[in-house]
């Protein structure tokens, strides 16, 4: 009887004394909501890192030809850490602004969703849009953060905001394009993003 | 659920003085007898109605929900009159919901704009460059581009100059009461002035439609753009009246002899075109000097107190006039002595 046992029980649970030990795999057909089968913490919330940082690097180097597919999750979490480190950074400065970071880029989202959907064949969603501007406003929260340092009234801060706002807008249209197929549109799209960043560096800059 | 069982079970089928009267207290039995009661068949309750029998559908029996249909039916005239009722509230709730839903794709249908958003950059830049050129052939209708993303673009840049020019000029207003200035004045010209100029057309009989009339008033405010852009930053008065008349004038002449080659008569021509060169150039005007007095004010205030105010406005002219009197006298004397 012994060895009918040894080769009946599990071999890996080791344990040779209780031929009756029922492995913890088989739990689901009892419980399906067993601690076990539960999705990692991250991956139910839809936060994905690894995601999140291949973006931020794509809208921090604007010369690198942006993927169309990553641009169909619509991930908010990103850019939900960039307002706040916007609003932050402004706070830093000694400017209370959440509330104003909030309206515009409520607003700008619905004109440029609004926009985008007009001018491209493909159906373009809020969610996608939302997701985009908000990774592409991390060059203005680098100025915004070179605003508590020194003011940006002078002559290089004019020059180095019109240089941010050139850095948000060409990323955010190149994002739109790869993801719309709009080729040969990517000016057309950069100009309305160009004017609601603007008035984002004008909150940063005044 | 176990409290409705219990109470049934002790008092006859039909009794009509449970307490139970109004339906849905959490219970997840439908007890058809009480369903004679009115308020569930009211239209507004419709919604709420839908939802929770949806989720009790879900939780009764299948056994329990057979011998509920047999009371319904048992209670004859009184049990119909309830459900007829609810059956009507129900049709007209989802006639309702499709009316509504059709009238909001029919009219919040943005896609009808969509044919007046296909563009390219390159006859963007050539749209903008002729609306400083006027024509000179009035007897060819000339041709107006049916666009809209060049102007809507031009419209959010002058709100864009005007709230930069606002800002520079160090006035601390809450940013939102700035922008809906800046927004208000902008778009209100573009869609009042291009709805004004429609109507005068019609009653001239000139042959242009609203979208036509708007793509060459937007695209008239590319002008706009430039001489608010430069004299915003450049506080020079003479710069700015110059710039008036020929940057605004280019474009007020290319709107101008647009709509004269369109329309037929003088008396027609002179009014329509005369409305439209005087609300063309002073709306610059007044874009000037509505945003561009703050800007003197506060720099005579940082300058202090010792300023005579005679001397505020002409500030710097004088100096260019001082420069230019030197000059000229210089000159004078250089040629006197050769000669």
């Amino acid at each position: 009887m012994p060895p009918e046992q040894l080769t009946q029980s599990v071999p890996h649970s080791g344990h040779f004394s209780e031929p009756t030990y029922t492995p913890p795999t088989l739990s689901y057909l009892n419980d399906p909501n067993s601690f076990e089968d539960e999705l990692p913490l991250l991956d139910e919330l839809g936060i994905n890192f690894s995601h999140i940082w291949q973006k931020t690097l794509t809208v921090l180097n604007p010369m690198k030809p942006a993927d169309g597919s990553i641009m169909n999750e619509s991930d908010l979490t990103g850019p939900m850490i960039f307002c706040l480190a916007l609003g932050a950074t402004l706070l830093l400065s000694g400017k209370v602004h959440f509330g104003y970071v909030y309206e515009i880029s409520a607003v700008g989202c619905l004109g440029i969703y609004c926009l985008l959907n007009l001018m491209s064949v493909t159906e373009v969603s809020c969610g996608c849009v939302a997701s985009v501007l908000g990774y592409c406003l991390l060059p203005m929260v680098l100025l915004s953060s070179s605003a508590v340092i020194f003011s940006l009234q002078g002559i290089i801060g004019t020059i180095l905001t019109v240089a941010v706002i050139g850095w948000c807008s060409l990323s955010a249209s190149k994002m739109f394009i790869s993801a719309l197929s709009m080729e040969g549109q990517q000016l057309l799209v950069a100009y309305p993003c160009a004017l609601l960043y603007g008035v984002f560096a004008l909150l940063t800059v005044f | 659920m176990s409290g409705v069982g219990g109470i049934r079970n002790g008092s006859p089928e039909w009794g009509g003085f449970d307490d139970n009267i109004i339906q849905g207290g959490g219970s997840a039995v439908i007890d058809m007898e009480n369903m004679d009661d009115t308020s569930g068949s009211s239209f507004e309750d419709m919604g709420e109605m839908h939802q929770r029998m949806k989720e009790e559908e879900d939780e009764v029996d299948p056994d329990m929900a057979a011998a509920e249909d047999e009371d319904g039916e048992f209670l004859g005239v009184k049990g119909l009159k309830g459900q007829l009722g609810r059956q009507v509230a129900d049709q007209v709730w989802q006639a309702g919901k499709r009316q509504a839903s059709k009238a909001f794709n029919l009219y919040a249908n943005i896609d009808i704009l969509r044919p007046y958003f296909d563009v390219e950059p390159i006859q963007v830049r050539n749209r903008l460059l002729e609306s400083l050129i006027p024509v000179r052939t009035f007897s060819i209708p000339q041709k107006i581009a049916g666009e809209l993303y060049g102007p809507l673009m031009l419209v959010f840049t002058l709100v864009a100059i005007l709230l930069h020019g606002m800002k520079t000029s160090g006035t601390v207003i809450r940013e939102g009461t700035l922008m809906g200035t800046a927004i208000g004045t902008c778009f209100g010209y573009w869609l009042g002035v291009s709805s004004f100029i429609y109507f005068l057309a019609y009653l001239c009989n000139a042959q242009i439609t609203m979208l036509q009339m708007m793509s060459l008033l937007g695209y008239g405010l590319f002008g706009h753009c430039i001489v608010l852009f430069v004299t915003y930053n450049v506080h020079f008065h003479f710069l700015f009246y110059v710039f008036w008349l020929v940057i605004g004038g280019l474009s007020t002449l290319r709107v101008v002899s647009i709509l004269v080659s369109r329309t037929v008569g003088s008396t027609q021509r002179l009014i329509l075109c005369g409305t439209v060169s005087a609300l063309h150039m002073l709306f610059l005007l007044y874009l000037h000097f509505a945003y561009h007095k703050v800007v003197e004010g506060i720099l005579d205030t940082l300058e202090g107190p010792n300023i005579p105010p005679f001397q505020r406005v002409p500030r710097d002219i004088q100096l260019v006039s001082n420069n230019v009197v030197n000059a000229t006298v210089k000159t004078i004397g250089l040629l006197l002595e050769t000669h």
